[in-house]
């Protein structure tokens, strides 16, 4: 890799992996979240003019699953590869800054997004078979349960880049 | 031009392995095998590697801080060895009869990464606590 330092600097190197692994992170959040409102709040019948909220939830879900584990093993990588440099330049100086609560979140994160992980396959199973009635409550706390994990990850990300982060 | 219409190939294996009774088992001792030893890992230190960011420096198993190189990452090892860990109980559960693998309860790929893992972590901490205070 350092051949590319030749080329651009160093910061502007990492900036572009973390908004990679940001972007990534919003499509992610995206997909799941529709995803979980939709088993969570499923839209029985159309009544009516649909609203936002009703439309939000009214998404095939089924059709998200591939896309939700090919975005967070995507986004997964990113975030492993962005990691060492957060090790050195970020999570120092929250150290000597005595962030403790922030630096406490962010192991929070790296423990989900592997526990997560652990979980897409038997998440793409329950998917691929959404027509089965007997996986239906697995299939819905396994989605809520990423979508959740998800979010926290995706905050405390923003969290972290906000005490020292972009352009630090 | 051929106007015959060819299913991809990854379209059939995704096809059979959502069908696949196998795979069901794999993916649900992989799902909360994960979970769990994850949180192992992490309590007893058991990285499959260290690695030394700043210097780039990788070691196997746990290594400590070495002095002047820096901090020691172990996330990535305990993710191996959680990972590598799970997908052998994993491929294990498939060669166990089906009337027994049909057992397993579904709801563990929730409630183990879920309500569990911070569970287990509590109760972890308080017996530790209880043997340093003797």
């Amino acid at each position: 890799m350092d051949f590319l330092f030749d080329y651009i600097a160093h910061n502007t190197y990492w900036t572009i992996l973390l908004i990679i692994h940001g972007l990534l992170a919003v499509a992610l959040l995206g997909a799941l979240t529709h995803q979980a409102m939709s088993v969570l709040v499923p839209v029985r019948q159309a009544a009516g003019s649909a609203g936002f909220v009703t439309r939000f939830r009214a998404v095939p879900a089924p059709g998200y699953a591939a896309a939700v584990c090919v975005l967070w093993i995507a986004t997964f990588i990113f975030g492993a590869w962005i990691y060492s440099e957060y090790r050195i330049y970020v999570r120092i100086p929250i150290e000597q800054a005595g962030f403790w609560k922030t630096q406490g979140s962010f192991e929070m994160k790296e423990h989900l997004a592997t526990i997560g992980l652990g979980l897409l396959p038997i998440y793409w199973y329950l998917w691929k078979n959404s027509g089965n009635a007997d996986y239906q409550s697995a299939r819905k706390w396994v989605t809520v349960y990423l979508a959740g994990a998800c979010w926290f990850i995706f905050l405390v990300g923003k969290v972290v880049n906000n005490v020292r982060g972009f352009g630090s | 031009m051929s106007t015959t219409a060819h299913t991809a190939p990854a379209a059939t294996t995704a096809k059979s392995l959502a069908s696949s009774g196998k795979f069901k088992t794999f993916a649900v001792v992989f799902g909360f095998s994960t979970a769990a030893l994850y949180v192992a890992c992490d309590m007893m230190g058991w990285p499959l590697f260290s690695y030394h960011p700043a210097t780039n420096r990788l070691e196997w198993f746990y290594a400590p801080p070495r002095k002047g190189e820096g901090p020691v990452m172990y996330w990535y090892g305990w993710t191996a060895t959680s990972m590598l860990g799970a997908a052998t109980l994993g491929v294990l559960a498939t060669f166990l009869p089906e009337q027994l693998t049909r057992r397993i309860p579904l709801a563990l790929v929730w409630i183990v990464p879920g309500p569990g893992d911070p569970t287990a972590v509590l109760f972890a901490d308080a017996v530790l606590d209880a043997l340093a205070q003797g």
